[in-house]
């Protein structure tokens, strides 16, 4: 089966920062939801979510490694649904690097700095990729 | 079509831009002109305005905001941490941050914060962060040159999304040139401090060495001043401007430059020798002045083998020789024997024919002599070949010389004694004027120092009695001064009535008047009187002791010709065991009966036993300054914290000075003196001290605490172990070890068995050789 490709103007929409809803389930198949700062572009076929806190949804990834992301475009007013499968963890290295600066650079500005901190970059591989109509 | 024609015309703008920046940035080297060019290209490239630059500032922890554009509160000067807000991670990361809908994701923080503090956690304070409260959308770039931070070049804007990736990278071009021009800027600014600071200090080092110069300059004017001044006057003698004078400088001037043997003719204390000294320092010869006493060579002359002479021992040769090229006085020339003066006459004719045929290696001297004009006219004096003379007047022969003379004396001796002295009184100017001076000079110059040594005023009062019976204390006349030092004086005396020689010591003592003073006489009198009661032989006899006008003490003592320790083995070197055994028993004697009279002498070192010859017998030692008061205040105890406190002690008897005295934690009595001693025996034993030490306060921790070294260690003469076991045995730091008196230290003394005694004819043979002067 071919690799998803994630379409070049879900790009902006991520670079954005814009922030979304993050839907996981238990290995017994109980939802949490929640909402994330920022999903990163990694490359076409992949994006990374920060993991900063040991809250439900990273115990929940660890069980079961598939995950919704829903994104709001608000420049061209649609919504995109993710469908994700958690790869690995990664705690260095440039996208690492790159998510860690920018949450420290708001954390730090925010009496955060410490708290509000990177613990890892987990990288999910797109499984599915489906614009929605825009409902506000 | 329209849209990529639209694209290719902004890059081309966007270019020229560039490379437009690129020239204009370069072409400067100031700061503010690089940050206007910065900002105003960000605005020609964006159409915005809201742009900082901040430079790292020393110590690298903070940046600070040099430079802004379009905010309306952000002014330039404002500060933040490195680490803090996107700028400072850029600064602290080095790496270039893009932020995009920051609004939210403060907010997203700003929740997070609130649901911690909410639930009791701690959290850190909201930092002040320079840039736009509300901005979206922030590009923060580090200018580096290589590794090297030199600051954050930093755009936003309210607006989402508002750089692209094309805009990062012209942002990023731009950073490179003002990271560049920047540092180029800083480097500049730093060389042309160091170049203003290095002309400053150069100016400052010019201006230095201008005004040392110019010091120097001085100095060495007035140098020459006083040179000249020397060799015109050079001392009393030629100062002033009577008659007399006048043509004594003429004569001088005129004789200088001659060759011939010159006589000067003068009665004694008129200053013959002060006078030769001129004719050499005008004769512009570059050799010696060798001054010559003829009653010392004959003296010396006395001691050469039967039947030689001063010219066959090569005496006066040797003489003439360190002469050469200069001048060779012979003072007192009458005083040789008649049959000597024939020899130097001889001795000179055939100087004057080597001359006259070319010289040899000495030949160049010139001669001066001098005599009284009882002996010239008696036929007494040399008849020097083909001699020049002048005529040295008497003081009562000039007596207008005498306020110029007394001006120069005075100014002399108060400088030499530290007294603020300022000059005589009318009154005494005029006794002075008026008195018959047969002394001439030289008494004039000892009133002179007498008095300025006893005054205590910055004028001088000289009174009848001072000048009829010149120098006296007490019932004695002060002859002359044999010695001075931290103390005193001491000065050689007769008894006006009994003639009998004495030696004088003026203690100096500025004890003011009052309680003190009188305790301080108190304390005197009953020591001299205890003293006066000491009869061993071994102990220097006391004559006399009072306290003279102006406060100081002085004694006198029985004069003694010989030497002191001090200065035998500073002349002579270590002493052999058997010598030394035989100085220290006479001293035990001398040192037993004052203990028994509780007298404790508390400073016995080299310098207080004196080795003399007395009558028939040689190296017969006595023990100077006994008990006498020395310059201790009031009537305390002579307490090792006096003691330290005195600053002539510390200068020279540390070295001798039992531990007691140091720590004043047991009594001074009959050991100190006993450690004292055994310090003593050790110098003369080995030439060196028991300690070695570079300060006064280290000397004494050393005997407080220091064992010390035995002699033989330290000695390259051999000494007996019971010796050096008696002595090591009183240099124990607790007094109660050492030898319970001085008569029993004599004993162990006496016991200590030596290679060969030191006899009655071995010290006459020592002192034969070594100080004729004093043996014969």
């Amino acid at each position: 089966m071919a690799p998803v490709r994630l379409p070049e103007e879900l790009r902006p929409v991520m670079d954005n920062g814009t922030s979304a809803l993050m839907v996981t389930c238990s290995a017994s198949g109980a939802p949490n939801a929640t909402v994330i700062s920022k999903v990163y572009y990694v490359d076409e076929t992949h994006v990374a979510l920060s993991f900063q806190f040991f809250n439900k949804t990273i115990k929940n990834v660890r069980e079961n490694p598939r995950a919704w992301v829903g994104l709001t475009d608000f420049m061209s007013q649609s919504d995109w649904a993710l469908d994700l499968e958690f790869e690995h963890s990664e705690t260095e290295g440039p996208i690492f690097d790159a998510m860690d600066m920018q949450i420290e650079a708001i954390a730090s500005a925010t009496g955060m700095s410490g708290i509000f901190k990177l613990r890892a970059a987990d990288i999910y591989r797109v499984l599915s990729v489906e614009r929605l109509p825009y409902q506000p | 079509m329209n849209t990529k024609a639209e694209a290719l015309t902004r890059q081309a703008a966007e270019l020229q831009i560039l490379q437009r920046v690129a020239a204009e940035i370069n072409a400067t080297l100031d700061l503010e002109e690089i940050y206007d060019i910065a900002l105003r290209t960000m605005d020609e490239l964006f159409e915005f305005h809201h742009a900082l630059i901040l430079l790292v500032e020393a110590g690298g922890e903070t940046l600070r905001v040099v430079a802004s554009r379009g905010y309306e509160n952000q002014s330039t000067g404002g500060r933040v941490r490195v680490g803090v807000g996107a700028v400072g991670i850029v600064a602290q990361r080095r790496k270039m941050l893009q932020l995009d809908n920051l609004g939210q994701q403060r907010a997203y923080a700003s929740a997070q914060r609130r649901q911690m503090v909410k639930s009791g956690m701690e959290v850190g304070d909201v930092a002040p962060v320079p840039g736009l409260p509300n901005a979206e959308s922030q590009i923060a770039i580090p200018l580096l040159i290589r590794d090297d931070l030199v600051g954050v070049f930093s755009i936003e804007s309210p607006k989402r999304q508002a750089f692209s990736e094309h805009d990062r990278n012209l942002v990023t071009i731009v950073a490179n040139q003002i990271a560049s021009a920047i540092r180029n800027a800083q480097l500049y600014d730093e060389r042309r401090r160091a170049a203003d600071a290095l002309q400053a200090a150069n100016a400052s080092l010019e201006a230095r060495v201008a005004e040392r110069t110019a010091a120097l300059e001085r100095e060495l004017r007035i140098a020459e001043d006083l040179l000249s001044q020397a060799r015109r006057r050079v001392d009393g003698p030629l100062i002033g401007d009577s008659a007399a004078v006048r043509g004594l400088r003429d004569s001088v001037a005129r004789e200088s430059t001659r060759t011939e043997p010159l006589l000067l003719i003068g009665p004694p204390g008129t200053g013959k020798e002060a006078v030769a000294h001129a004719l050499h320092g005008a004769s512009g010869r570059k050799g010696a002045f060798i001054a010559v006493g003829c009653a010392e060579l004959q003296t010396q002359n006395r001691q050469t083998p039967r039947g030689s002479t001063i010219v066959q021992d090569g005496t006066l040769a040797a003489k003439f020789e360190l002469a050469c090229g200069g001048t060779l006085f012979l003072n007192g020339v009458h005083e040789l024997p008649r049959a000597h003066q024939r020899e130097l006459e001889d001795l000179l004719k055939s100087r004057t024919r080597a001359q006259a045929s070319g010289g040899t290696r000495d030949t160049d001297v010139r001669l001066i002599a001098s005599t009284t004009p009882e002996a010239h006219q008696g036929g007494m004096s040399v008849s020097l070949p083909a001699r020049r003379e002048i005529v040295v007047p008497a003081l009562k022969d000039r007596r207008e010389d005498i306020p110029a003379l007394v001006d120069y004396f005075v100014r002399k001796h108060a400088r030499r004694f530290g007294k603020p002295v300022d000059g005589v009184s009318p009154e005494s100017m005029r006794r002075l004027e008026t008195y018959a001076w047969p002394g001439n000079i030289r008494e004039l110059e000892t009133v002179l120092e007498r008095a300025i040594l006893v005054t205590r005023g910055p004028i001088l009062e000289i009174d009848e009695e001072l000048l009829d019976d010149k120098l006296a204390v007490g019932s004695y006349r002060l002859i002359s001064r044999l010695g001075s030092g931290g103390m005193g004086e001491v000065w050689l005396a007769k008894h006006r009535l009994l003639a009998r020689p004495a030696a004088v010591k003026l203690i100096r003592q500025e004890a003011p008047p009052g309680t003190v003073r009188e305790q301080l006489v108190g304390r005197f009198q009953r020591e001299a009187q205890v003293t006066a009661r000491l009869r061993s032989p071994h102990t220097v006899q006391l004559y006399d002791f009072g306290v003279n006008d102006s406060g100081g003490f002085y004694y006198v003592m029985e004069l003694l010709q010989g030497l002191d320790l001090q200065d035998l083995v500073n002349r002579f070197g270590p002493q052999p065991p058997e010598r030394v055994i035989m100085l220290l028993r006479q001293a035990c004697r001398s040192l037993a009966e004052a203990h028994e009279h509780g007298l404790i002498h508390r400073d016995i070192k080299p310098a207080n036993l004196f080795v003399a010859r007395l009558g028939r017998e040689y190296d017969f030692l006595k023990v100077l300054d006994f008990g006498i008061v020395k310059d201790q205040p009031a009537d305390a105890d002579l307490t090792a914290a006096n003691r330290l406190s005195s600053p002539n002690l510390l200068q020279g008897t540390p070295a001798f000075m039992a531990p007691e005295m140091v720590l004043g934690d047991h009594p001074v009595d009959a050991q100190t003196d006993l450690y004292s001693l055994s310090c003593t025996a050790y110098w003369a034993l080995t030439g060196q001290l028991v300690f070695d030490a570079s300060t006064p306060a280290q000397m004494l921790v050393h005997h407080a605490r220091t064992p010390p070294p035995r002699p033989s260690d330290v000695s390259e003469l051999p000494i007996p172990r019971e010796l050096e076991n008696v002595l090591m045995q009183c240099l124990e730091k607790d007094p109660t070890k050492r030898a319970a008196s001085a008569v029993e230290l004599e004993a162990q003394l006496a016991g200590v068995r030596c290679a060969e005694p030191w006899t009655e004819d071995r010290a006459r043979s020592w002192w034969m050789m070594h100080v004729p002067e004093v043996a014969s």
